[in-house]
């Protein structure tokens, strides 16, 4: 942690400026030794940081956006390059001439009122549309991804615990070791060499994109069938891939619980066995994971670059690989804030909530 | 003294090899115990030998052929020839005739060796596209239009027997004849599409990237090994700035970093990458380690030692390191599944260097060239998929077996 400026009790009353106002503003109310307001302040930094080392290293990139466009629209038509360049300077949020200090001076400025500007090499599209546009797709099927493999992952790591040593248990730590070190393209690429070509249980063409062409999106059936469909492989993906990590996690948290006196006294009690392993031992276990979930949810938005471009799935990764072939700069920096953001903000919330999921962790943290 | 300083270092000299013999020993005999543990480390000593060792026996098939040609085993290019010309079988009979090549593996360069001894007539695959299909290949072989015709097995057998148009499959049955249903020396994996042998590609394919992988691991273990314990035994500022780093680090979207990353420089090396990798990639290993440090900090044994007066080297290097050694390993070993897991993932999209023709870029070129997406060409895809995920189960396989042999309370609990 920084050190603040409120942490040295000086006597500053006498003096004036802004700095002492801050420092005497902090000695009255220490909002800096909060806990949450550091974790937030810190998390705020970290997204500015990140994108701003994004920002510098876009444009070292090989490749300029600028030069790419007014190639293009040379070959398109007969203009002069003068006048090419004028039209593509025009349409630039940003002047390409202009330093590298200025054009970040004016992006973050925009950044603050949180246009992330308009894409570099189809103008006039706004980036936040485009991101709004794909985002939806990739968190629908990350999410129905990792929740289908952490409900899994619960009741399978559950049944490992309890039946440790057994077949039962070896087979399943088998499997999730497999679940876990092979990767999840990989896992893509199996799925459809396998029962997609080979033993041609579905039609890999037909899954591409995120819709069937001609349907209106809408609450219909045809619509939200088409939309699974399509959106199969890659929850599939993302189920085998995540689902090793959530049974280990879980046989481990679950055989610590199984120790603690609690559970003993409930069976003591006589309490039924599907009363104690659902609300004794399977909730106490879970509660750690529910942390894990939430970190990992950023983390998985980020992988799915590759998954996404195995299924031809139109979703969040494949703008963000696209924008990157094409150099699109300021696609670049807005997606990758939206991924920064989503790490940070899921790592934040799994820190602030621990405490109110498990109230062990509470009370210890208020001793 | 002197004497004495020499008769240590003798004994040293002699029992550092038998305690690693016997330690190897000790450790395979716990490992036994373990049964997926033990056929992990099998495995893993399998891919040394296939990746290390056979590349120095087994020659990389650079030769572009268009007669070795085949799909997966068993189903390989077969000639087809009109009933009157059965006689048709190899290559060189065909001199001065008109062949149908179905253009879909590998283009001009691979027939352009043939063209000045046969006449050659290109057909497409299907005739979705624009062009005529194999279908539209057949019926010119029965009108004799084309002498004979270069094609995958299965697809022959499956247009005759499809029953669409029962005419035409009844022209089908009664005037193509596969004069020869093997075509080119035979080949365990099959050959690619530009007819190289899918094997060697796979013995040379692994090398490059498990070192690359190393490599990261090491860099990203000793980056988190040094962070880690410097910040639980230093603490103070010192700890603050490095867990602040740490968890900017760990907020950096990884795998999009890297992809920009790769756009940005040209990796002439794999190796490079390796080191790019591991640089990014040591964030969650260092806040491990940071907590086991600190936890073996308030260990009896640490406190001896410091109430002894020891220096911080002493107690890092004699007293908690040991301690730590198999759950660095450990981790080590994770990490290098992480190296693995990330430039493979940077290879097929086609984003790291292809110079060095290794699995990740076998699967490129798979999804490239559409192989993956053909029954019989899919060998060339799935071979590296298999061969990567085999290795990468190998050594978390191996990892876990590690964990269990190493860490007592988990040993107890199994």
């Amino acid at each position: 942690m920084t050190s603040h400026s409120g942490d040295i009790q000086l006597d500053t009353s006498g003096a004036t400026g802004p700095v002492h106002a801050v420092q005497r503003l902090l000695t009255k109310y220490p909002i800096h030794k909060n806990y949450n307001v550091r974790v937030f302040v810190q998390a705020i930094l970290t997204i500015w940081a990140i994108m701003s080392f994004t920002f510098v290293l876009v444009r070292f990139m090989p490749g300029n956006p600028v030069d790419i466009l007014i190639e293009q629209i040379l070959t398109q038509e007969g203009i002069s390059y003068q006048e090419a360049y004028d039209r593509v300077a025009a349409s630039f949020n940003i002047d390409p001439n202009a330093s590298m200090l200025d054009q970040y001076l004016d992006w973050f400025t925009d950044l603050l009122r949180l246009d992330l500007g308009t894409s570099i090499t189809s103008p006039g599209t706004r980036v936040v549309d485009e991101i709004a546009r794909f985002l939806p797709w990739t968190l629908f099927a990350v999410g129905s991804g990792l929740l289908i493999s952490f409900v899994l992952g619960i009741v399978l790591g559950m049944m490992m615990a309890y039946y440790r040593d057994s077949v039962l248990d070896h087979t399943l730590s088998l499997i999730s070791s497999f679940f876990t070190g092979v990767p999840n393209y990989i896992w893509g690429l199996l799925i459809i060499i396998g029962p997609g070509i080979s033993w041609r249980w579905f039609d890999v063409g037909a899954a591409r994109g995120t819709y069937d062409p001609g349907l209106t999106p809408g609450l219909n059936a045809a619509f939200i069938a088409s939309v699974c469909e399509h959106a199969l492989l890659p929850i599939i993906t993302y189920v085998l891939a995540t689902l090793g990590g959530w049974m280990l996690s879980m046989k481990s948290s679950t055989t610590s619980v199984l120790n603690d006196d609690y559970v003993n006294v409930a069976e003591a009690r006589g309490l039924k066995d599907r009363r104690i392993i659902t609300s004794y031992v399977g909730r106490n276990a879970a509660l750690p994971l529910f942390t894990q979930l939430s970190i990992s949810v950023g983390f998985v938005l980020g992988s799915g670059v590759v998954i996404e471009e195995i299924f031809v799935y139109w979703g969040f990764g494949h703008y963000l690989f696209a924008s990157i072939v094409v150099r699109d700069y300021t696609a670049i920096q807005g997606a990758v804030l939206v991924l920064t953001t989503a790490i940070v903000l899921s790592n934040l919330f799994a820190d602030l909530t621990y405490g109110l999921l498990d109230p062990r962790v509470r009370i210890s943290g208020e001793k | 003294m002197k004497a004495q300083t020499a008769q240590n270092l003798l004994y040293a000299i002699l029992t550092i090899p038998l305690g690693v013999v016997g330690g190897t020993f000790k450790f395979l005999s716990r490992l036994r115990a373990n049964r997926a543990g033990f056929i992990g480390f099998l495995g893993l000593l399998a891919y040394f030998v296939l990746t290390f060792i056979m590349p120095g026996f087994i020659p990389f098939d650079s030769e572009v052929n268009l007669d070795e040609i085949a799909g997966p085993v068993g189903s390989r290019i077969q000639l087809a020839v009109h009933a009157d010309n059965a006689e048709l079988q190899t290559f060189e009979d065909l001199a001065g005739l008109t062949v149908g090549v179905v253009d879909q593996t590998g283009g001009p360069s691979l027939i352009a060796p043939y063209a000045d001894s046969i006449n050659i007539e290109k057909y497409r695959w299907t005739s979705r596209r624009a062009g005529p299909g194999i279908r539209a290949a057949l019926v010119d072989l029965t009108n004799k239009e084309i002498d004979a015709m270069l094609i995958f097995s299965k697809n022959v057998e499956e247009i005759r027997a499809d029953a669409d148009d029962p005419e035409l499959q009844a022209l089908f049955a009664e005037h193509i004849v596969i004069s020869n249903p093997e075509l080119g020396p035979p080949h365990l994996l099959g050959t690619d599409t530009q007819g190289r042998d899918i094997a060697t590609h796979i013995v040379h394919g692994g090398r490059i990237l498990i070192l690359t992988a190393f490599i990261g691991g090491v860099i990203a273990t000793l980056i988190a090994l040094v962070f880690g314990s410097l910040s639980a035994l230093v603490g103070g500022a010192l700890d603050s700035a490095l867990t602040a780093l740490t968890n900017l680090v760990l907020a950096i979207p990884r795998f999009p970093l890297l992809v920009v990353l790769a756009g940005l420089i040209r990796f002439d090396n794999m190796l490079f990458l390796g080191v790019l990798i591991g640089l990014l990639g040591w964030p969650p290993l260092m806040r491990a380690i940071r907590a086991q440090v600190l936890s073996l900090r308030e260990r009896d044994f640490v406190e001896a030692a410091r109430s002894l007066g020891l220096s911080t080297n002493h107690i890092m290097f004699r007293e908690i390191l040991p301690n730590m050694a198999s759950y660095v390993m450990i981790n080590f070993i994770f990490s290098i599944t992480f190296a693995m897991y990330e430039q493979i993932g940077l290879l097929v999209l086609g984003l790291a260097p292809i110079d060095d023709y290794t699995w990740g870029v076998m699967l490129y070129f798979g999804r490239s060239r559409g192989t993956l997406y053909n029954e019989d060409g899919a060998s060339m895809a799935l071979s590296p998929v298999l061969a990567i995920a085999f290795f990468q189960v190998c050594l978390v396989l191996f990892a876990r077996a590690l964990e269990e042999v190493f860490d007592p309370r988990l040993r107890a609990a199994v």
